[in-house]
C-alpha cells in the first residue's frame, strides 16, 4: 500500500499517470480507509486508466467489471453450475450407493446423505464472475467497476452489499465474506444521477481537463520525441477549444491521438492547412469541428499579433 | 478540531448538500491519516467524504472558504494593508507588533479582554471572544434573518465596541502622556485606527458565517414544489431558468422508474423452447418455468407544438421532457406552428437541448408574430408531414385550441387517430373554459384519445408517463 499522498503521485508517475494532489489524497484515502472510490468526470480525462494504473502500481491483480444495461448478478457475480452438479452426481451414484450401502433404514440413508452434503452444495459449482473472483481471491486485488451509471437502479442496489460489507450472499451456499479487502474504483459518466446510498458509501473524486501545465507533462511522458513547442501550443489551443460550447470537449486521450498524428507528420509548430486536415482526430462531431476550425484561425491569428509585436520588441532591442 | 468538522457539516446541510452520520466520521477519519498541517489535505479529504455530487462542489468550496479561511482571509489582509500603511517590512514589523505589546502590558488593568487582544495583535484570541459573543446573542435573529449588517452590529453591541474604541482612544492618549516621540505617536495611531477596522471587518465575516448556518436561502424543496403546481402563464424568467433543472430531474427519475417497471411487466406468456432447455440441467423435469420476454417496442413520438404566447410555456418543457427523453423512444419529431408548421427536429439533433428549445421558440423556423390558426397548421402538416405517421406514433399536440375563429380543420386529426397508436392533446388552459369563445376544443376531443389539461410540471409529468407506456 501507499506510505503518503507524495507516495502515491511517485508511484503512478512511475506507471506514466500524472495525477495531481487532489487525485492523490483521494486515492491514498481510499486506500487506507478501504473505502472505494467513485471517480466521476467527463469521457476521456483517465478516470478507467486510474483503475488500472493502481492495480499495476500496487502490483495487483486487476479485476474489471464493465458496466451496461441489463447487467445482471448472473453476470456480475457468480452463476451456480447446474449442469457441472448433476454430472458429478450422475458420474457418483455408485460411490453414493456405497456411502448407503448397510444402511438399516431409510433415515439411517438420510443422515448418512446429509453428512456428505457440503459436497453437492459447495464452491466447486459456483462459476465466478468478476466481482465474486474480487471477494474470495487470496491476494488483495483492485476492482474496476466501470462505468457504473450504465447498469440498472436494481444492479446499483445489488452493489451496494458488496461496497459496505465485502460480502456476498450466495442462496446455495451462504454468505461469502471476502478474505482480503479489494480496492474497489467505480467510474461513472454521469449518465444518470448515482443513488445516495451508493455514493455515501464511497468517496468522491471529480477528474476534471487538466490544468495547461499537467496537460503539458502528460504529453510529453505519452508521446515521446514531440516537440517542446509544439506541446506548448497545444496545451494551450486545447485550454481554448474547451472554452467553446461543444458537443463534445475534447479529452486528454483525443488530445493525445492528436499530437501522436501531428508527430507523425513531423510538426514542429501548429499550422493552418495540416491542423484542419488533422482537426478530425480531435473533434468527433462536424459541428464541433467547424467551430473548432474558426477558432483555431482565431488562435493563429492572435499568434501571429503576438510574434509580431514580440519581433518589434526585439527590434527596438536591437536598435538601443 | 471534531466539533468544527460536525458544525462545517452543518453548515453544508443547512446550504442544501446531504452529509450523513457516517459520512461525518468518515471526514474525522480521513483527517486524522491525512492530518490537519496541509490545507491542501485538508480540504481534499473533507471534499472527497463530505461531498458526492459534483453539482456540489462549488457550493462546497465556497462554504469552505467562509467557514475555515474567512477569519485568516481577513486577519493576513489586515495585517498586509497596516505593513505597507505603515511602510514596514514583514520583520520590522514584528518588531513593532513587540513594541505596541510592551506598551499594552503597562496598561493592562485599563484594557477589557478584546481590546487587549485586538491591539496587540491576537487574532485568535479576538475571534474566539467574538465567537463567544455571537453564541450568546440568541438565535433570535437568525431566526427573523436579518441582514448582515444587523446582525454584526447585535455583536457588536455585545461586545461593547464603543467601550472598546474609547480604551483605544484612552490607550492612545496615555501613550501621548508618557511623552512618547511624535512620529511613534502617529504611527501609533495609525495602528489602531486600522486594528478597529479590522475588527469591524471580522464582524462582517463573522456575521456571514453565522447567517450562512442557519441557512438563509437554502434552494428548498417547497419552493420547487411551489413551482411545479404553479401555472405556466405566471411563470417569470427566473421560474424559467429553475425548471430547466427541475425538468432534467424529474426526466431522470422518471427514466429509473420507468426501468424498473418495465422489468416486471416484461414477463409474458409460458414459453416452452426456453422452458425445455433451462431445465435440460435438471434432467428435463420442468422445476423452473421460462415465460416471455415480451419485446417492447420503443414508440416513435411526434410532437406538434403551438409555441403562441399563450401556451409558449407549456411547449417549452413538453419540448424539453421529450428530449430529454429521448432514448426511451425510437424516434422523436418535433414541429412547431402557429399559423405555418415547422420541423424543428433538426435543431435538436444539433444543439443542446435548452438552445435548441430556444431557438424553437424564438421564431427561427416559422413566423411567430401571427395569429395562431389550428386549421391551417393542421391541414399543412397532413399535406406535408403525414407521412411521418404510423402505427406505432403516439403523437402529441400541445396547445389551447383557440383557433381565432378560422376553420378548424378537425379531420386531419381524425385521420392521425386513425394512422396513430394514440393522439394525446394537452391544453395549457383550465378545462372550464374549454369550448368558450374561440376555443374549438369541443370540435377536437372526440379525435384524441386521450385530451389533458396540462398547466403546470406536475401534469406534464403524468402525461410524460403515458407517453412512455
Amino acid at each position: 500500500m501507499f506510505r503518503s499522498i507524495d507516495d502515491v503521485i511517485r508511484r503512478l508517475g512511475e506507471q506514466k499517470y500524472i495525477c495531481n494532489k487532489n487525485v492523490a489524497t483521494v486515492v491514498y484515502l481510499a486506500c487506507a480507509m478501504q473505502k472505494p472510490v467513485l471517480v466521476e468526470g467527463p469521457a476521456g480525462v483517465g478516470k478507467t486508466e486510474l483503475g488500472k494504473v493502481l492495480a499495476n502500481s500496487l502490483g495487483l491483480e486487476l479485476i474489471r467489471l464493465q458496466c451496461y444495461e441489463g447487467l445482471d448478478e448472473g453476470k456480475a457475480l457468480y452463476e451456480w453450475e447446474y449442469a457441472k452438479q448433476l454430472l458429478y452426481t450422475q458420474i457418483l451414484k455408485d460411490k453414493v450407493g456405497e456411502i448407503l450401502q448397510g444402511s438399516q433404514s431409510l433415515k439411517q440413508a438420510v443422515d448418512r446423505i446429509a453428512k456428505e452434503d457440503d459436497v453437492f452444495f459447495s464452491e466447486k459449482f459456483l462459476l465466478p464472475r468478476p466481482l465474486l473472483r474480487a471477494l474470495v481471491a487470496e491476494k488483495s486485488t483492485v476492482l474496476l467497476v466501470d462505468e457504473v451509471d450504465k447498469s440498472d437502479t436494481e444492479f446499483e442496489a445489488f452493489l451496494l452489499e458488496v461496497l459496505s460489507d465485502f460480502q456476498i450472499s450466495v442462496p446455495e451456499i451462504g454468505t461469502l465474506r471476502a478474505k482480503h479487502l479489494p480496492l474497489v474504483i467505480l467510474t461513472s459518466n454521469n449518465s444518470r444521477e448515482m443513488s445516495d446510498a451508493l455514493k455515501r458509501r464511497c468517496l468522491h473524486l471529480y477528474l476534471d481537463f487538466p490544468e495547461p501545465q499537467r496537460e503539458m507533462e502528460i504529453i510529453k511522458l505519452k508521446v515521446p520525441g514531440v516537440g517542446e513547442k509544439l506541446v506548448e501550443e497545444v496545451a494551450y489551443l486545447l485550454q481554448r477549444l474547451r472554452k467553446l460550447d461543444l458537443k463534445k470537449k475534447p479529452s486528454i486521450s483525443e488530445t493525445l491521438d492528436w499530437v501522436k498524428a501531428l508527430t507523425l507528420l513531423n510538426m514542429k509548430r501548429l499550422d493552418d492547412q495540416l491542423v484542419q486536415e488533422t482537426l478530425s482526430t480531435l473533434m468527433k462531431y462536424e459541428g464541433d469541428i467547424r467551430k473548432a476550425e474558426e477558432e483555431l484561425k482565431r488562435y493563429l491569428a492572435d499568434r501571429k499579433t503576438k510574434l509580431h509585436a514580440a519581433a518589434v520588441e526585439s527590434d527596438k532591442d536591437l536598435l538601443h | 478540531m471534531n466539533d468544527q468538522i460536525v458544525e462545517f457539516s452543518n453548515l453544508l446541510r443547512r446550504n442544501g448538500i446531504r452529509v450523513s452520520p457516517s459520512e461525518n466520521m468518515e471526514a474525522l477519519r480521513a483527517l486524522e491519516l491525512v492530518g490537519v498541517g496541509d490545507p491542501h489535505g485538508f480540504r481534499t479529504a473533507l471534499r472527497a467524504t463530505l461531498v458526492k455530487r459534483f453539482a456540489d462542489m462549488r457550493l462546497f468550496e465556497e462554504l469552505f472558504e467562509l467557514f475555515f479561511l474567512g477569519f485568516g482571509k481577513a486577519v493576513a489582509e489586515s495585517d498586509r494593508r497596516l505593513m505597507a500603511q505603515l511602510g514596514l517590512n514583514p520583520k520590522e514589523f514584528q518588531e513593532w507588533l513587540e513594541q505596541v505589546r510592551s506598551l499594552l502590558e503597562h496598561r493592562k488593568d485599563h484594557l477589557s479582554p478584546i481590546a487587549r487582544a485586538l491591539l496587540a495583535g491576537d487574532m485568535g484570541q479576538v475571534e474566539r471572544l467574538l465567537r463567544e459573543a455571537a453564541a450568546t446573542e440568541d438565535g433570535e435573529a437568525v431566526e427573523r434573518r436579518v441582514s448582515v449588517g444587523v446582525y454584526s452590529h447585535r455583536v457588536a453591541v455585545a461586545i461593547q465596541i464603543d467601550r472598546v474604541e474609547q480604551e483605544t482612544a484612552d490607550f492612545l492618549a496615555w501613550a501621548e502622556s508618557r511623552g512618547a516621540a511624535p512620529e511613534i505617536l502617529e504611527r501609533l495611531a495609525r495602528y489602531l485606527d486600522e486594528r478597529l477596522k479590522a475588527l469591524s471587518q471580522l464582524l462582517r465575516e463573522l456575521a456571514e458565517q453565522e447567517l450562512r448556518k442557519s441557512g438563509q436561502t437554502p434552494p428548498g424543496r417547497e419552493r420547487l414544489e411551489y413551482l411545479m403546481q404553479k401555472s405556466f402563464s405566471y411563470y417569470t424568467a427566473e421560474d424559467i431558468r429553475r425548471m430547466n433543472e427541475v425538468v432534467t430531474q424529474l426526466a431522470r427519475r422518471f427514466k429509473n422508474l420507468l426501468s424498473l417497471r418495465r422489468k416486471k411487466a416484461d414477463r409474458g406468456r409460458f414459453d416452452v423452447k426456453d422452458t425445455l432447455r433451462k431445465n435440460l440441467q435438471y434432467g428435463g423435469v420442468p422445476f423452473e418455468i421460462q415465460l416471455d420476454r415480451r419485446k417492447r417496442e420503443k414508440p416513435q413520438v411526434i410532437v406538434l407544438c403551438d409555441i403562441s404566447d399563450s401556451v409558449l410555456n407549456a411547449s417549452r418543457f413538453m419540448l424539453q421532457f421529450v428530449y430529454s427523453l429521448q432514448e426511451l423512444y425510437s424516434k422523436v419529431r418535433s414541429f412547431v406552428f402557429v399559423s405555418e408548421v415547422g420541423e424543428v427536429t433538426q435543431l435538436f439533433e444539433e444543439n443542446e437541448i435548452q438552445t435548441a428549445v430556444e431557438m424553437a421558440l424564438k421564431g427561427e423556423v416559422i413566423d411567430v408574430y401571427c395569429h395562431s390558426n389550428f386549421g391551417r397548421a393542421f391541414d399543412m402538416f397532413y399535406r406535408e408531414h403525414f407521412s411521418a405517421v404510423t402505427s406505432k406514433t403516439t403523437f402529441l399536440v400541445i396547445g389551447d385550441g383557440r383557433n381565432n375563429y378560422n376553420s378548424p380543420n378537425d379531420w386531419v386529426l381524425k385521420e392521425i387517430q386513425q394512422k396513430a397508436k394514440q393522439l394525446i392533446w394537452l391544453n395549457p388552459e383550465s378545462r372550464l373554459t374549454w369550448g368558450f369563445g374561440d376555443s374549438e376544443m369541443a370540435r377536437y376531443v372526440p379525435h384524441c384519445d386521450f385530451v389533458e389539461e396540462c398547466r403546470n410540471i406536475e401534469q406534464l409529468y403524468k402525461v410524460i408517463d403515458r407517453i412512455a407506456a
